[in-house]
């Protein structure tokens, strides 16, 4: 399998890797691991505004990728459902191949639960 | 810039040196570069080194000169054994036995074959990959004409109690045994008239020989005829009519010295059985894997782990650029599915696609074991953070 240099480097950084915690932290997640993708996002928001994120992913280099940097791009964006970029963006983006695009729509299951945790509050 | 280490010797190996020289040999106008076919001092001086190779291959894996035909590999060889004996006792019956965790050159073949009104009966192994002769007793028919069982498995490195299932065969008469011997001739003892088999496929490149050559041993004991088969290709007559094409001199010539090398080398096994078990101890270490096939019946070059808690293209991908391993069989590392042959062990979907395995050969160090173990102790560590596990 071949990646893109983008994806390389977030796969082998993994930016934002890891959890978040305290009173407003939410939490989403999707997918499963028994089926080979699942994707979590801690999301901070405070004011209506994304202060950080965070995610775990276990999934191929394009799931891990794609998740770092949505992660990192998230920080500052109004906490509306959306991901910074949409799944088509993402794919041209990580140049992801077609069988593997259903990930990325894991991707964006993992985001939109988070937001809407936190949506909720 | 440093190269990754190598440790998919299953995959293939480096040609030998020695082989190397030899095969140059073959190639110059200097050299024996005739076509062994014609009918003067350089053809007859070419076919005198390729009768030597096919003695040199036979006296390796305890067949005679007469038994040995030549093939492009080990995939070529497995063809024409199924094809051909399907073909040319299609009167008598037209049933299979093989197992599930065969190499697709000899599962694809046989699918073919039930595209065309063939019946194949696939056997399970048990949980460590051992197919037991018993149950080819049991999935034998009276219109049975082959069973094909490799000699060890190319993911998992058991070897195939051949013997015993060669036994079975003989009892039955008609079913003639195919034994795809690519990763043990070369690499373990090979007694191709001991263990009882009517076609054996070996391959020269995972014995330190070249790509693109190899042989199908057809057994000609007693006496009469043999085993029998039917030609695939036509054009030539070469190998008594059962293979034709010009005979590549130097491909054979490396295969004939890397087999008779292999022989004198043989005490190497207990030196990679030993760096194996290196290896093993090493991964074992960090907790949360699984060593897959039966580790009492395998063979010292490969060893087989399942990682839990890690993704198994990911794992692959973080050991790029400093260890050279593969994820099922090199022929469908590609296509990133689960191992099949790992599944029919009975592991899940995640556990089969999460396994490496690792393939050591005859220049291998304890440097390399350590630096492999240090490279995916780190990897699967720092996927196991990236996932939560």
């Amino acid at each position: 399998m071949n990646y893109s240099e983008l994806t390389l480097r977030y796969f082998e950084t993994a930016v934002g890797a890891g959890v978040l915690a305290g009173p407003d932290v939410h939490r989403g997640a999707a997918g499963s691991r028994a089926r080979g993708t699942w994707v979590q996002f801690d999301v901070q928001v405070a004011s209506g505004d994304i202060r950080a994120a965070r995610f775990l992913a276990f999934g191929c280099p394009h799931t891990i990728a794609v998740s770092a940097w949505v992660a990192e791009h998230a920080a500052g964006r109004g906490a509306d459902r959306a991901l910074p970029q949409s799944v088509q963006e993402l794919s041209d983006r990580f140049e992801v191949p077609a069988e593997k695009r259903g990930r990325l729509l894991i991707i964006e299951d993992a985001w939109v639960a988070a937001l809407a945790a936190a949506l909720q509050r | 810039m440093n190269r990754p280490v190598y440790l998919d010797h299953a995959a293939t190996t480096p040609i030998d040196p020695r082989v190397a020289a030899a095969m140059a040999q073959c190639l110059g106008m200097q050299g024996e570069f005739g076509n062994p076919a014609s009918d003067h001092e350089f053809g007859h001086a070419a076919a005198a080194l390729v009768e030597q190779a096919r003695a040199r291959v036979a006296a390796s894996v305890g067949a005679a000169p007469r038994e040995v035909i030549w093939t492009s590999g080990a995939t070529e060889a497995n063809n024409l054994a199924i094809f051909g004996i399907a073909r040319h006792y299609r009167e008598y019956g037209r049933h299979i036995v093989t197992a599930r965790t065969e190499h697709k050159a000899v599962l694809d073949p046989c699918r073919e074959l039930e595209r065309h009104g063939w019946r194949v009966t696939y056997l399970a192994p048990d949980g460590g990959g051992v197919v037991h002769a018993d149950q080819v007793a049991a999935a034998l028919r009276p219109d049975t004409v082959l069973v094909s069982i490799m000699h060890v498995n190319n993911e998992i490195g058991v070897i195939q109690d051949i013997a015993a299932i060669g036994a079975v065969c003989a009892r039955h008469g008609g079913a003639r045994l195919h034994v795809d011997a690519a990763q043990s001739a070369g690499k373990i003892a090979v007694d191709f008239a001991a263990l009882g088999a009517d076609l054996m496929s070996l391959s020269a490149h995972k014995a330190y020989g070249p790509k693109g050559v190899g042989a199908l041993l057809l057994a000609q004991r007693g006496g009469g005829a043999g085993t029998q088969l039917t030609a695939l290709q036509f054009g030539g007559g070469q190998e008594r009519g059962l293979r034709a094409g010009t005979v590549p001199t130097h491909q054979v010539v490396g295969m004939g010295l890397a087999f008779e090398l292999a022989r004198a080398a043989a005490p190497e096994a207990a030196g990679i059985a030993s760096l194996r078990e290196r290896l093993w101890q090493g991964l074992a270490s960090l907790g949360g894997t699984l060593r897959n096939g039966d580790a009492a019946r395998s063979v010292p070059h490969i060893l087989n782990v399942s990682f839990e808690g890690v993704e198994g293209e990911s794992l692959l991908a973080a050991l790029r650029g400093r260890l050279a391993v593969s994820t099922g069989s090199a022929c469908s590392s590609a296509l990133q599915e689960p191992s099949y042959v790992l599944r029919a062990l009975g592991r899940d979907e995640v556990l089969s696609e999460s396994s490496l395995r690792f393939g050591l050969g005859r220049f291998t160090s304890e440097a390399d074991i350590d630096a492999a173990v240090a490279s995916v102790t780190e990897a699967v560590l720092r996927l196991r953070r990236i996932a939560g596990a």
